[in-house]
């Protein structure tokens, strides 16, 4: 069992886990949280997918669609809670032939549109969140907390390409990663950034205890009353922690939100 | 990542600012702007390391040509100096106009 | 009175030739002299471009204020760091009449990796925020095409119109070949590229909605006509629709 399909049932039970839409690797857990509904999607490994570059828990043509029917399809007064645990993206030519970026696009839709229209959605990096796979599960969400394990990353692209693209060796690439924030792959430098809202400590990352759960059931619950489900990603540059880490950004979004007025 | 600075004394006016070019593998782009003291200062930024003496000899021979009240700015990425040198004109004539 | 026009082609020209083919009375904002550009190159032995690889505006489209958007990529592949997805979100978001974005770019920026992710999650946000109540058109034109996170961000667009010479894809073969082997995909097999991934592909699997020629007037025709028409994003993004479409897709060479 894999870290997102352990946190769905972790988090919302057993009992409530279930396949979306006939898509064994998109995981729906419908439940409560003090009392308040909630749903929770997560992308696991199918080894018998019928994409075959889709097998290992990576976000293909398949579990596109099925998470954007996920999101838009939850019960009306549910929150959504994105799990990350996404070892990559789909990288296969039956997939670029049909056309992944239509269905990451589509989860990227349903997650936009359902948080514009009131619904909060919220996510729990547990795992690896890659590139296009983040961005569609789990980087709309107005609120988004990880755990604070180095098994738990943030990568744009695979280290080896990431070396062939910019001509380095595998060695420069993690050497530049120690003195480049942006490019570090953990979680600890990428919640810097201002973009994660709790780390939460878990000693076993398969195997939470009760006390580490409901942590993060109080945190979640809390985020939910306070509204923080229902911000948009902009938002996310008025935390201090992007104040000090994205000044640049700052300073060209105030520049232009000026130029428009004048 | 080098930086390179050469300055002249240069009294011509230049019309307004200008902007060519692009940083891309071979190419640099350069910026233009008219300066109030009576000097040209081009100012270099280059990708590539251990090239100064070609660099101070291209930029010496355009500034021999145009003795402008102008700061000029160059982000390099490896072009010639051919390349470069042409930039610099199509700036010049640009800012100019 | 007949007039042959010599094609002027979009993929050579620079973004600011582009944007001020596409749009009328083009205003920069932030041009290269305010000297906003990325301070995480030095660091990479780069270099950096002055306006970041991204020329951002305002014109006028077909009566409306519009943002005006055009990526630059010949700077680093048109990948998108910290400043220029921070100029493309500003603009989008605050573009009174919808927007036009002219797509050239292979996505995030590595050396910029976790601010490009960020930005782009912003742009599409923000794409999906404006298209709701204007036209959001994108064009993709140029020689790089269009991949990665901004693939996901031209696929939200309420238009989008491309050339037959430009791609529209996630993962570029290159990346592809790198992370499945060559069996799987052959990155120099360029005319099998572009009969997957090219613009004549994906207009015709409703991936992009109108083909145009590589000719810059034949292009600002086409945006016209898309700023004007009904959105196209409703259908294009359809589970239903895409779901029988990766049915069918099933079973080899497409």
């Amino acid at each position: 069992m894999t870290r997102g399909e352990h946190w769905v049932r972790t988090l919302l039970g057993d009992a409530a886990v279930a396949a979306a839409d006939g898509v064994p690797s998109v995981r729906v857990a419908d439940g409560t949280l003090d009392g308040a509904a909630w749903r929770a999607v997560a992308v696991v490994p199918n080894p018998v997918a019928r994409f075959p570059r889709a097998r290992g828990g990576e976000l293909g043509l398949d579990e596109g669609l099925a998470l954007a029917d996920a999101v838009r399809g939850a019960p009306p007064d549910a929150a959504i809670l994105a799990i990350v645990d996404v070892p990559g993206q789909a990288f296969g030519r039956r997939e670029e032939a049909a056309g992944l970026q239509l269905a990451l696009a589509a989860a990227v839709n349903a997650y936009a549109t359902e948080r514009r229209a009131g619904r909060p959605i919220f996510a729990l990096v547990v795992g690896k969140a890659i590139s296009g796979a983040f961005l569609a599960h789990g980087l709309q969400a107005g609120w988004i907390g990880a755990l604070r394990d180095p098994g738990v990353e943030v990568h744009v692209m695979p280290a080896a390409s990431v070396a062939r693209v910019t001509r380095a060796t595998p060695d420069e690439v993690a050497r530049v990663a120690t003195i480049v924030p942006a490019t570090a792959r953990d979680i600890v430098t990428f919640a810097r950034f201002g973009a994660i809202d709790a780390l939460f400590d878990v000693h076993d990352p398969l195997a939470p205890s009760s006390a580490e759960r409901a942590a993060i059931v109080r945190a979640l619950v809390d985020a939910r009353e306070r509204g923080l489900g229902t911000r948009a990603p902009r938002e996310r540059l008025a935390t201090d922690a992007a104040r000090r880490t994205r000044a640049p950004a700052l300073d060209v979004r105030d520049r232009i939100a000026r130029a428009w007025q004048s | 990542m080098h930086e390179i600075v050469v300055e002249r004394l240069g009294g011509r006016a230049i019309a307004g600012r200008s902007h060519v070019g692009v940083v891309a593998s071979g190419n640099l782009e350069v910026l233009c702007e008219p300066a109030a003291a009576p000097r040209t200062r081009i100012t270099v930024r280059t990708t590539v390391n251990g090239f100064d003496a070609i660099w101070r000899a291209v930029l010496e021979r355009f500034l021999e040509r145009h003795a402008v009240a102008a700061d000029i700015e160059v982000n390099d990425f490896g072009a010639t100096p051919a390349m470069v040198t042409l930039r610099l004109e199509q700036a010049l004539e640009a800012a100019d106009a | 009175m007949n007039s042959v026009r010599t094609p002027v082609s979009f993929a050579e020209a620079t973004p600011r030739e582009r944007l001020r083919a596409l749009v009328d009375d083009f205003v920069e904002f932030l041009d290269p002299f305010a000297r906003v550009s990325s301070p995480h190159l030095a660091a990479h032995g780069l270099v950096a471009q002055r306006d970041d690889g991204v020329v951002v505006g305002r014109g006028r489209l077909a009566g409306s204020t519009v943002g005006a958007v055009a990526i630059d990529g010949r700077f680093l592949g048109g990948s998108i760091g910290e400043v220029g997805g921070a100029k493309i979100a500003a603009t989008l978001e605050a573009a009174p009449g919808g927007a036009l974005i002219a797509f050239d770019t292979g996505g995030i920026r590595l050396q910029e990796a976790n601010l490009g992710i960020l930005a782009i999650a912003e742009i599409c946000d923000a794409i999906v925020a404006l298209r709701a109540r204007a036209p959001v058109v994108a064009v993709i034109a140029g020689r790089v095409g269009c991949y990665g996170g901004m693939s996901l961000a031209a696929s939200l667009c309420s238009h989008i119109v491309m050339t037959e010479g430009a791609r529209l894809g996630l993962n570029g073969p290159d990346v592809v070949e790198q992370e499945a082997g060559p069996d799987e995909m052959d990155a120099r097999d360029r005319p099998a590229i572009w009969r997957l991934t090219g613009g004549a592909r994906r207009v015709a699997q409703g991936h992009a909605d109108a083909l145009a020629p590589d000719d810059c007037a034949a292009l600002a025709m086409a945006v016209r006509a898309a700023f004007g028409a009904l959105s196209q994003h409703l259908e294009r993004l359809s589970t239903t629709r895409l779901r029988a479409s990766f049915d069918a897709a099933l079973g080899g060479e497409p």
